[in-house]
């Protein structure tokens, strides 16, 4: 029995899939590679056919990434779960550093480790993310404190059977949902070591911005929902107040930021949809001095990129 | 590893729990009985402990029905599976029977049984579904959910290939997976009873209302979702007007038949909810019913059922025997 299942859920991308999958083998000595091909309509089932070693299972009716990844976890045979984007990469030998880290701490749920960001052709950006710290981080998930990717984590498999699979109905943010579910449970635990190169969509492509900030609403209202968890229900009420604020501001932030980003560019629809969903989940984001925190940081990060 | 797995999903009811269990073992040779506690608060954990040999998965976030048994099917290993509620029971040997039919027949993906109701004075009534159709089902399963869940045992291959349950639709989960299996294989029936089905008090007031409840569910999932499956998609649009309108005189009929057994046992505030919903459902549904149900076959039922205050579920099954006689199936 192989000791990680590393599952790459795919959709009609037959021309990235072969070099995820390429890096998936060097990332651990003992890994099964299970590729859900969540109903593509291309080539994919036959590029698949050329990849020795992997379990190929065919979805026929498209599920989306957490539909996949649950299918993903059905057809597993190992104790840990690994997940992987057709368009990210893994490093080498990564799954084993994060297999030996979960096995010198049998009560940690999951293990998480750095991320190499880079941009549409592989290339690193220089930015890497860390994780902040290990241990009990239930609040910090909760109040989006906590940067954390499905890339970047191994997971015990039986962590799912205690706290329930990925939430399918969870657009684009399924990640965030189980990882705040497992954390109520298990402590975290935090490796600084990179562990896999994220690539970033394209920034501001335009489209699907305004889907965005829509998508963000709903997030937000995801995620006062998980309020609702035991833990956080038997908690002061003013560590719950203090929480939602944290987590409404962040959102709200993120928001502004991005409309920000819109205006001088002339895309005045999807700024105005970033401002008006912001404005409805957290009137005083407007004028808070911190909101424009992010805007400012990003400035800089900015100007230092075109210098360099 | 074994060859079959029965998922038992529990939450609270540690007095029925072993019943089930037992029937469970007993159903096939080589099975393996998956028992999903979904946060139970009391003793079914030690109950569980008791059995050996029991793969007993402890949920500690309560997930509904169907997200406990989707952990069930993670932590089952068996080539073949089946539900089971913690309430009913398998009967001795129907695994076997049915996995051997489905072994011969290597296109169908699952195959189901009859189901005996009972109710809690323990009299039996007369297996349900009274023909059990086979082959391409798809249709037929369309218009209305006739697979007992407990009977239901399909290959773990297939639901890779459609997806697991939906947790988003407790209670009609498991006809959302019927439809989609049927979708692109063939089902397979034994027409022999393989299960035992508790039924809850005999319209007890709660039970009842969830009925019109699931109805408004079912209706708004089959707009959103099944009429999107790509089987329907690619139908005739009369064809798919044709299952909509199937689908919706079947549920005005449960309707229709909710308000009436309800006025027959003076509930008058179940029924008049029932007629608002049939009324805000399907409106159009209602003429379809009246046109059907003015044959005086119908109504004799109805009315001796209503005078007799006989059992809904035996004249139910007799009403359907009326149905499907006159839609000539």
């Amino acid at each position: 029995m192989p000791k990680v299942s590393l599952i790459i859920p795919t959709h009609d991308r037959p021309q990235l899939l072969p070099r995820a999958v390429d890096s998936a083998r060097a990332a651990g000595t003992d890994v099964e590679i299970i590729v859900i091909d969540d109903a593509s309509t291309d080539e994919t089932a036959a590029v698949c056919r050329n990849l020795d070693n992997i379990k190929y299972v065919r979805a026929e009716r498209n599920q989306g990434v957490a539909g996949a990844r649950n299918i993903g976890i059905f057809q597993s045979t190992a104790r840990y779960i690994a997940f992987l984007d057709d368009d990210d990469l893994r490093l080498p030998g990564s799954l084993d550093v994060q297999v030996a880290a979960l096995e010198a701490n049998p009560d940690a749920g999951f293990v998480c480790g750095a991320m190499i960001m880079a941009d549409q052709n592989y290339q690193p950006t220089g930015e890497v993310v860390h994780p902040r710290r290990g241990g009990d981080v239930f609040w910090e998930l909760l109040e989006l404190e906590f940067p954390v990717m499905p890339l970047c984590t191994l997971i015990r498999k039986e962590c799912f059977l205690r706290v329930g699979l990925l939430n399918r109905h969870l657009n684009g943010i399924d990640d965030w949902d189980i990882f705040t579910r497992i954390a109520e449970l298990y402590p975290v635990l935090v490796i600084e070591t990179p562990v896999g190169i994220y690539r970033q969509p394209t920034p501001f492509s335009g489209q699907g911005s305004s889907a965005r900030a829509v998508q963000l609403r709903g997030a937000a209202r995801h995620q006062l929902k998980l309020l609702r968890l035991p833990r956080a229900t038997s908690a002061s009420s003013s560590q719950r107040r203090g929480a939602r604020q944290r987590m409404l501001n962040r959102i709200a932030e993120n928001l502004l930021w991005k409309a920000a980003h819109y205006l001088p560019e002339g895309k005045f629809g999807p700024a105005y949809a970033n401002v008006s969903v912001a404005l409805r989940l957290n009137p005083l984001s407007a004028v808070r001095p911190g909101a424009y925190k992010k805007l400012v940081k990003n400035l800089i990060m900015k100007t230092r990129v075109f210098k360099a | 590893m074994p060859k079959a797995s029965i998922v038992i999903t529990t939450r609270n009811r540690p007095q029925l729990l072993p019943r089930a269990i037992d029937s469970a073992l007993a159903s096939g040779s080589d099975v393996e009985v998956v028992v999903v506690d979904d946060a139970s608060s009391d003793e079914t954990a030690e109950i569980c402990q008791s059995f050996g040999g029991l793969n007993y998965v402890r949920v500690e976030r309560n997930q509904g029905v169907a997200g406990a048994r989707n952990l069930g099917l993670i932590a089952s290993s068996g080539e073949y599976i089946g539900f089971l509620d913690d309430d009913d029971v398998r009967l001795a040997g129907s695994l076997d029977r049915q996995i051997a039919v489905l072994e011969q027949n290597s296109q169908a993906a699952l195959i189901y049984g009859q189901a005996i109701a009972e109710d809690p004075s323990g009299k039996q009534h007369e297996p349900y579904p009274s023909d059990c159709p086979q082959g391409d089902i798809f249709w037929e399963l369309l218009t209305g959910n006739f697979i007992p869940c407990g009977s239901a045992v399909f290959r773990r291959a297939c639901l890779s290939r459609v997806g697991l349950l939906d947790d988003a639709i407790p209670g009609i989960d498991d006809w959302d997976l019927w439809v989609r299996i049927a979708e692109i294989y063939p089902i397979m029936a034994i027409e022999t009873p393989v299960m035992r089905w508790r039924q809850s008090t005999p319209r007890s007031g709660q039970g009842s209302s969830p009925t019109v409840d699931l109805i408004g569910l079912s209706r708004k999932w089959f707009r959103e979702h099944w009429l999107e499956l790509p089987r329907l998609q690619s139908a005739s649009r009369a064809k798919q007007r044709a299952a909509w309108r199937s689908f919706s005189r079947n549920v005005s009929e449960h309707l229709v038949w909710e308000a009436c057994n309800a006025l027959g046992k003076g509930k008058l505030g179940h029924a008049r909810k029932s007629a608002l919903n049939l009324l805000r459902l399907h409106p159009a549904g209602l003429l379809g019913v009246l046109q059907r149900w003015t044959s005086t076959a119908t109504l004799v039922t109805l009315l001796a059922s209503a005078v007799r205050r006989d059992d809904p579920a035996n004249a139910k099954a007799h009403f359907k025997r009326i149905r499907s006689s006159r839609t000539g199936r």
